[in-house]
């Protein structure tokens, strides 16, 4: 365990300090500034006009501008962390400083969660700068907090699952801009793995696709509903793509 | 403290070590001794539990590299040939890391930082950035991350290679420094350097070791004891050399024109014997000088005939 927080600290203070850090909250900033402002304007314009303030306002401030929110961040977050996980293993590998981490008494799983927590930290913190918005809403809008936070709940999940493939794009090559385009493709077939044969499938073979679906589960958490099969589901994907990482790791010793 | 026995590693079908076996008692300072590409690395690194073997057996402090490499690791503070130093992180800072990673106690991470930065005398530079350092002080702050965690034993790839003369000698001076804290085992492809700070010379050519004495029993040993004479003399020098090569215990001699070289069993009565001769014959004996094999013949004489078959 200690192992494992040594490791996190080390990334995460390096990844938080880090110019691509700020270069990229601050592009997320300015991006989600701006559309946030223009979905809310939008729609305190349309709730003046049609609907008197107050009453169903809360949901349909879900529906019409968190739901937009939360959908910009996932789609920057494609693009965004495998940036922000690229350099966690590849450099490692790079200036030969992976020898001192095989060298050193801990095992591959501990270096493979250190690394997956660290990453996870980076992306948390962007995460509560993007929370700001809604928040600051609160100041001029009443609305239920459950379904904002169930919402988050997925975007936690989902960024979960972004820093344990880009992680493990990053194990895969000592060049960070191939570990970037890896991660990219991978982040990419994540979602796209269910809707390419979505057509021409038996009910079962979709029923399954759905599962699979990234999509899927995350519009589930968008609407507001927390559900288990979604949360097992996004915890296995990260299980899975850490673990990808650690045989990596772990065979790094056989060669 | 280290045992390998029978240690093989092929990359790939290309084997680079073969049959390695050899023992590291508590507190020898071991030089390993061998040119590039003899498998001084390789054999290094699986020691370390970086990798593992193709066959064969390491015990380190009587634990199976294999079977409990977390033990082993613990006990050894490894310099790899390339410093495994973050160029963007504090001097300090990184030796505490290392520190934690090794699992040094916590309340002891602080002393154990400031102790390596004493030791390898990084007091200086302790608030700089590793990047921004020179060669020979980011070699410092590895071998500094070798010592953090005060492990029994010390092993060293390389660590002067590629620095200046004076850096170089800061190093060497620093590891003897450390003789007698660690069993300490230092790989090198340059002699002078295994001269300076070893006590036992382990030579390994193409991946198989040659030669495995203490520094002054491989002298011995390697020439059979023997020396290399040489003659000068006022007169008559073609004639003389002619006449010597029929002395007992004299098994080579060499014309050069300026002077006569024999080499000679290891017995101080074939120089007396050589001495004798050359006044007898008259010819003005005006220097007379016998050497040991220096320890450079001896390398040289094994790595070159282990490459000839
Ligand atoms: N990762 C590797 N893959 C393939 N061959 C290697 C690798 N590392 C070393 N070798 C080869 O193994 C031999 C021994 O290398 P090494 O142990 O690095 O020698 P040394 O450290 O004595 O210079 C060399 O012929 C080298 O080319
Ligand atoms: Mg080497």
């Amino acid at each position: 365990m200690r192992a494992v927080l040594t490791l996190a600290g080390k990334d995460l203070r390096n990844l938080l300090t880090s110019p691509m850090f700020y270069v990229i909250s601050g592009l997320c900033s300015v991006l989600w500034t701006y559309a946030y402002l223009r979905a809310f304007l939008s729609f305190a314009e349309r709730t003046r006009a049609f609907m008197q303030p107050g009453m169903e306002g809360g949901m349909n401030l879900q529906r019409e501008v968190f739901l937009m929110h939360i959908s910009q961040i996932n789609l920057l977050y494609v693009f965004v962390v495998p940036a922000l996980t690229m350099r966690l293993l590849a450099e490692e590998k790079r200036f030969r400083t992976f020898d001192l981490l095989l060298t050193s008494p801990i095992t591959s799983t501990h270096i493979a969660l250190g690394k997956f927590l660290a990453g996870m930290g980076a992306v948390t913190a962007l995460t509560a700068i993007s929370f700001i918005y809604p928040l600051a809403t609160r100041g001029v809008a009443e609305f239920p907090m459950a379904p904002l936070l169930a919402a988050y709940a997925g975007v936690f999940l989902v960024s979960g699952a972004y820093v344990a493939v880009g992680l493990f794009a990053s194990s895969l090559t000592e060049s960070v801009m191939l570990s970037v385009i890896l991660g990219l493709i991978f982040n990419i077939s994540l979602w796209f793995i269910s809707q390419g044969m979505a057509g021409d499938a038996s009910p079962m073979v979709a029923a399954v696709l759905e599962y699979l679906s990234l999509g899927q589960h995350f519009l589930g958490f968008i609407m507001g509903s927390v559900k288990l099969a979604s949360v097992v589901f996004l915890c296995s994907v990260i299980g899975l793509f850490v673990f990808l990482t650690q045989r990596v790791v772990e065979s790094a010793r056989w060669r | 403290m280290i045992e390998i026995k029978n240690l093989c590693k092929n990359y790939g079908d290309r084997p680079a070590i073969r049959n390695l076996n050899f023992s590291v008692k508590k507190g020898e300072v071991v030089g390993f001794l061998g040119p590039n590409g003899a498998g001084k690395s390789t054999t290094m690194k699986i020691i370390t539990g970086y990798m593992a073997p193709s066959s064969g057996e390491v015990r380190v402090a009587g634990f199976d590299v294999f079977e409990s490499p977390l033990e082993v690791k613990r006990r050894i503070g490894y310099l790899p040939e390339t410093p495994p130093v973050y160029s963007d992180m504090y001097v300090l800072d990184y030796l505490r890391f290392v520190a934690n990673l090794k699992g040094v106690p916590r309340e002891r991470v602080e002393s154990a930082a400031a102790g390596a930065i004493e030791k390898t005398g990084l007091g200086d530079v302790r608030k700089r950035m590793i990047g921004n350092l020179s060669k020979g002080y980011r070699q410092r702050v590895g071998l500094a991350q070798a010592l953090v965690s005060d492990p029994e034993i010390l092993i060293l790839d390389e660590p002067t290679v590629g620095l200046d003369p004076k850096q170089m000698a800061e190093i060497r001076q620093l590891i003897r420094q450390l003789k007698g804290q660690h069993t300490i085992v230092l790989s090198t492809h340059i002699l002078p350097e295994v001269q300076a700070s070893c006590e036992k010379v382990i030579i390994i050519n193409a991946g198989q070791i040659v030669a495995e004495d203490s520094l002054s029993g491989l002298s011995k040993r390697m020439s059979g004891g023997g020396h290399s004479v040489t003659v000068k003399v006022l007169r008559n020098q073609d004639a003389v050399a002619k006449s010597l090569a029929s002395v007992g215990g004299v098994l080579k001699v060499r014309n050069t024109g300026n002077f006569i070289e024999l080499e000679c069993d290891g017995s101080e009565t074939t120089i007396e014997k050589v001495a004798a001769h050359v006044v007898q014959s008259g010819a003005g004996l005006i220097e007379l000088q016998v050497q040991s094999l220096a320890l450079e013949d001896i390398f040289i004489k094994l790595t070159s005939k282990e490459l000839t078959h």
